[in-house]
């Protein structure tokens, strides 16, 4: 049989197990592994096994997931998501819909470090919708704000997705990661709108909170310094190049775990907790990326993304079109799947296509972490909306699905124009690099 | 069997308290690298001691992975179906699941030896690098055992009166 039509075979296979609810990792391995052994020998599939897994294992380049995952953790154990909450609402809560503002604030200060965007929503949906609940606002406005806001953390460096994305493409993760910056700024100022102009519009969704001076407002912020301190830490010990990628990731735990236990905000059963979060998702994303390189040697040997990327060169569409080609397989595909095996899976084949249309591919890097962060919210199957209504179980999924729509709306209008001007994204990356 | 599957589950526990020490070692050794270095004497091969623990770290981590779902699934068809189509489908999947993770076992004992052989070692420690393909396979073994708890679980809901 042709390799390609093995390959197609082998993508559409893929497909439907994944509906078995196999986890993802695990199906990429088992598919590449019998597609490549169909294709070249029993005996190289079962080499290719042993050694892909332990070359990724052992990979000094992927230290830097656990490091970072860790940070997260420590942090997010040491009460410090709360405190950035706490000072948001500081700042905006006494304005109409200003709790479901301080949400999407905190979810981008928090930078969310869990590697999916599934499980920063469901982290913000335990901190935020309690708050949100006490303060008589309306379930859609709250769930829609902890659902959406969740995505927010994968642009705010530091990103495990932008990290994955990074190491598949020999992209410089710092680059990636102050690209990361400005669109995540920009589509959170776009929520505070949309959140502002539905709040405008439907008073009841968000009253108006507390008002407090000044003073008060100040002072809140001085609980969240040590955060700026961290995130000031490792972003410059990486940008002035006294550090390594992995080696700010291990700094950062070492000051967040320091911090914590000078301010005595961690307990023994947080810093277990945090080990545990740690290995757990540090795992899921390693073994993906395990799965995704025996998968990928299968579609090399099958020469997919080759004949694709030729195909598309013939297509004699404007490069434009072909981009909003790839958008759309995102955004489909980010409806179902995790955006991050998502994107280990699509990147062999439409990367060297971006490459040869001449696009940026830091840019494009962050474009497609927007677009699969509409995907795991679109209906009829946002994968974040179902993680915050497992959460809150008083909450309807419609009723997300319907919170979720402003949002939606405002991050639609943010990659346009984003696509549009990659200048944003581009700006500080060629600055500093 | 009640009897088997917690000794199962306390190896599982017991590998996952491995991989917690090696996480927490290799934040001590970088910190501890980047600061001495600062200083002018870098802690020699942090490099690969980092990647050594990484290692045993993500190995250890799988079984405990498997146990508690951490891993990305799709359940959007499953899930519409009864409670009995359901364990039908995840026995399946965690036959062939099983499959794979011992071979993937058998195939790492097979490196390791290989490399044994060859007298390969790291390039600043010289330290054996096979030993690490050993705990990467001793993890993969454990996670073959860890399914078999769910295993047997599903093929009583399957074919279990109802």
């Amino acid at each position: 049989m042709n390799p390609t039509l093995v390959g197609v075979i082998g993508i559409v296979v893929l497909i439907l197990v994944f509906f078995t609810r196999m986890p993802v990792a695990y199906v990429m391995t088992m598919v590449g592994y019998v597609g490549f052994s169909y294709l070249v020998s029993g005996a190289a599939g079962l080499k290719l096994l042993s050694r892909d897994f332990y070359e990724v294992y052992s990979s000094y380049g992927l230290t830097i997931i656990p490091m970072f995952v860790f940070m997260g953790q420590l942090a997010f154990n040491a009460g410090i998501s709360r405190r950035l909450y706490d000072s948001a609402y500081h700042f905006v809560g006494s304005y109409r819909g200003g709790l479901a503002t301080a949400t999407v604030c905190a979810c981008t200060a928090f930078g969310a470090v869990s590697g999916s965007s599934p499980a920063t929503a469901a982290t913000m949906a335990t901190v935020g919708l309690p708050e949100m609940k006490r303060y008589k606002y309306a379930p859609e406005l709250s769930s829609g704000s902890v659902a959406s806001g969740g995505g927010l953390g994968m642009l705010m460096p530091p990103s495990v997705v932008l990290i994955v994305y990074g190491i598949l493409t020999e992209q410089s993760i710092g680059a990636l990661f102050v690209a990361g910056i400005l669109p995540a700024i920009f589509i959170t100022f776009l929520f505070a709108v949309a959140i502002f102009v539905y709040c405008w519009k439907y008073p009841l969704q968000g009253p108006a909170g507390d008002k407090f001076t000044w003073g008060e407002k100040f002072r809140s912020l001085s609980k969240i310094g040590e955060t700026l301190v961290v995130f000031l830490l490792v972003m410059g010990g990486l940008f002035t190049g006294i550090f390594t990628p992995t080696e700010a990731g291990g700094v950062g735990s070492a000051a967040v775990l320091l911090v914590a236990l000078l301010r005595k905000q961690l307990s023994w059963k947080g810093f277990v907790k945090s080990i545990n979060e740690t290995l757990r998702t540090s795992c899921m994303v390693l073994l993906l990326i395990a799965g995704a390189t025996v998968f990928g040697h299968f579609l090399a040997i099958s020469r997919i993304p080759f004949n694709v990327a030729s195909w598309v060169a013939e297509l004699n569409m404007p490069a434009f079109a072909i981009v909003l080609m790839i958008m759309l397989v995102y955004l489909i595909g980010g409806c179902f799947i995790d955006a991050l095996a998502l994107i280990m899976l699509t990147i062999p084949i439409f990367y060297p296509i971006i490459l040869n249309l001449g696009y940026d591919p830091i840019w494009f890097g962050i474009i497609i972490v927007l677009v699969t962060q509409m995907g795991v919210i679109t209906p009829p199957v946002g994968i974040n909306v179902y993680v915050v209504a497992g959460i809150a179980k008083d909450i309807r999924l419609e009723t997300i699905f319907k919170g979720v729509l402003p949002f939606l709306i405002a991050l639609i209008i943010g990659t346009i124009f984003l696509i549009a001007v990659p200048q944003i994204t581009l700006w500080l990356p060629r600055l500093m690099y | 069997m009640e009897a088997i599957n917690r000794l199962i589950y306390k190896l599982v526990d017991w590998v996952k308290n491995l991989g917690g020490v090696a996480l927490v070692g290799m934040m001590t050794i970088t910190t501890l690298d980047v600061t001495t270095r600062y200083f002018g004497h870098p802690i020699f091969g942090a490099v690969e001691l980092v990647s050594f623990m990484a290692t045993i770290l993500l190995a250890c981590a799988m079984p405990m992975t498997h146990v508690e779902n951490g891993h990305v699934g799709v359940d959007l068809v499953v899930r519409l179906l009864s409670k009995r189509s359901q364990a039908l489908i995840d026995t399946f999947t965690g036959f062939l699941s099983l499959i794979l993770f011992s071979l993937i076992c058998w195939q790492c004992v097979l490196y390791g030896q290989s490399m044994q052989k060859t007298g390969e070692v790291s390039m600043s420690l010289e330290f054996p690098s096979y030993i690490f393909v050993y705990v990467v396979a001793v993890a993969f073994g454990v996670l073959g055992l860890a399914i078999i708890p769910q295993l047997t679980r599903n093929l009583r809901t399957t074919f279990g009166k109802k």
